[in-house]
């Protein structure tokens, strides 16, 4: 089975076609780096992305934090991930990189603060 | 009172264009201040909670939070003044010196400085200026507006949205919708397929199986109080309406996504050159504008596709900026840099200093080309070219040009991809 697969590692996007035969695969073409290599590897057999997505805080300027996944997921996953979120409600100060929820969905990757937030005066 | 600010050079702006300008001019020694009209640094960016900014200047994809913040941090530690909540008003060249007079909560400033960084950035198009026709109803959005309330304040413009318009915005906006729980999305835009990046057409629209219309446009918003749907019309290629295609899609909100017009009214004002292709100001090589000491970056120029192309307008006007502080001497006439028929817009537009650095471009071809040649010719011939694996409107070129092949053909060159 061939898969044609956009690159999304570097602004280049690069068209790889990936050959794939009784699940192993058997050519990659068109790829303009190792980094591209990989990732249409990884995107035929296991693909992967970076969840960003918010959740509530108190005391900060804005009700919303934005989040994201420490480590790109399987793409199966983003909706769980998603979901998790929903009900998660944190408090200011917040510091970027700050773990929000720890290994979300069982995915083995964090959740984190994307940037600071201070305690605003009310 | 007025509250008085002398520095070497003013910043207007605390997007990350705005940001890189200030850090790189204070790293080189001058004062700085920083001058933002919203209620943060960090612009746009902070309304972008998805990752994929920094990959050209950091070689990871952050989020633009996290992008803003790491120069936000370098400005703290080098001590730069940011004046936030703090909006230009005036500006006046008086005795050699720029006045900026800006309005804020803590009163009436004035800054007053050797040299001017405009980074003002872009505004968003607006459903008048692409002539929609129909009711005036609440529920209409442009992208910007909607990824703001997403994302900072948790707020769906509607349960049912159509998008309108298939950049790069657009598609993200559509995502967020999707995930954040809007029940029906739809995606349409005139063109045969998304005008964005292909990676965001895979990791936005073709992930989630959203739904979407090529060569479709709105004709019409229906609704008295709130939306209540749009007549949505197929075109051909000529983006004409094609009669008889007209139909009713029910929704209780319409996103516009239809472009980004550079924020250049002020530097108009002031009788900047403009530039009718990219509608923001004509530049030299160092992205000063034709008034002296005056510089204009990131998105003011054009909307990059890349932060990390933006931030480097920057960083180059920043060494500019100490060229005209230095007093550095500049050509008896500018060599013009044209685009070529197959060049949509290019910046700069010419190059106007004695000596200096290579001289980076940036274009957007009009035409989608296989192994196209991206070449810079003389009227002597061709001077260089460079080639490229594809070339596409959505996607901004970069074009290192050494300087030395510009200064040898002081009538101008073309630059074309072919």
């Amino acid at each position: 089975m061939l898969s044609d697969v956009v690159c999304v590692r570097c602004p280049r996007s690069c068209l790889i076609r990936v050959a794939v035969e009784e699940g192993s695969v058997k050519s990659v073409e068109g790829y303009g780096c190792r980094l591209g290599f990989e990732y249409a590897v990884e995107e035929v057999t296991n693909p992967k992305r970076t969840v960003c997505s918010t959740v509530r805080v108190v005391g900060g300027r804005y009700p919303r934090l934005p989040v994201r996944t420490s480590e790109p997921v399987p793409k199966s996953k983003i909706r769980e991930v998603v979901e998790a979120l929903r009900g998660v409600t944190v408090k200011a100060p917040v510091r970027r990189g700050e773990v929000i929820v720890r290994n979300v969905a069982g995915t083995g990757a964090d959740v984190v603060a994307e940037m600071d937030v201070e305690p605003e005066a009310a | 009172m007025v509250i008085e600010v002398g520095k070497d050079v003013v910043v207007v702006g605390g997007g990350p264009s705005g940001l890189a300008a200030a850090v790189r001019l204070a790293e080189l020694g001058y004062g700085v201040a920083v001058v933002e009209s919203g209620d943060e640094l960090g612009g746009i960016l902070i309304q972008c909670i998805h990752d994929g900014f920094g990959t050209k200047l950091f070689g990871k994809a952050l989020s633009g939070p996290e992008f803003a913040s790491s120069f936000i941090e370098r400005l703290g530690e080098l001590g730069v003044e940011a004046w936030t909540r703090t909006h230009v008003v005036r500006v006046r060249l008086e005795g050699g010196s720029w006045v900026l007079t800006a309005v804020s909560p803590r009163g009436v400033l004035r800054f007053k400085s050797r040299a001017v960084v405009y980074a003002t950035g872009c505004r968003e198009r607006t459903p008048f200026e692409i002539r929609v026709g129909g009711t005036r109803p609440a529920g209409v959005y442009t992208a910007g507006l909607v990824q703001r309330l997403v994302n900072l304040y948790g707020v769906l413009p509607g349960r049912r949205v159509l998008i309108v318009g298939g950049g790069d915005v657009g598609m993200i906006v559509a995502r967020h919708l999707h995930l954040e729980g809007v029940e029906e999305l739809l995606v349409v835009f005139p063109e045969p397929w998304f005008a964005g990046l292909p990676r965001n057409v895979q990791q936005c629209i073709l992930d989630f199986g959203i739904p979407f219309r090529p060569r479709t446009i709105v004709k019409e918003i229906v609704g008295k109080e709130r939306v209540e749907g749009a007549v949505l019309v197929r075109v051909d290629e000529k983006w004409q309406p094609i009669k008889g295609t007209e139909e009713f899609y029910p929704c209780d909100a319409v996103v516009f996504s239809v472009g980004l017009v550079p924020n250049a009214s002020q530097l108009e004002e002031l009788g900047a050159e403009m530039d009718q292709r990219t509608r923001g100001p004509v530049v030299n090589e160092y992205f000063e504008t034709s008034l002296r000491g005056v510089f204009a970056v990131g998105n003011l120029l054009t909307p990059f596709d890349y932060v990390d192309d933006a931030v480097e307008t920057a960083f180059i006007a920043a060494e500019g900026v100490s060229k005209h502080l230095s007093g550095e001497a500049r050509r008896d006439k500018p060599i013009p840099l044209r685009p070529g028929p197959n060049v949509r817009l290019l910046v700069p537009h010419r190059v106007e200093w004695a000596s200096g650095r290579d001289v980076t471009l940036f274009l957007r071809p009009s035409v989608e080309r296989e192994n196209p040649r991206i070449s810079v010719r003389s009227s002597g011939g061709e001077l260089y070219h460079t080639r490229r694996r594809y070339a596409r409107p959505s996607l901004m070129e970069r074009v290192e040009l050494p300087r030395g092949l510009v200064e040898s053909s002081p009538e101008g060159v073309v630059v074309d991809v072919e």
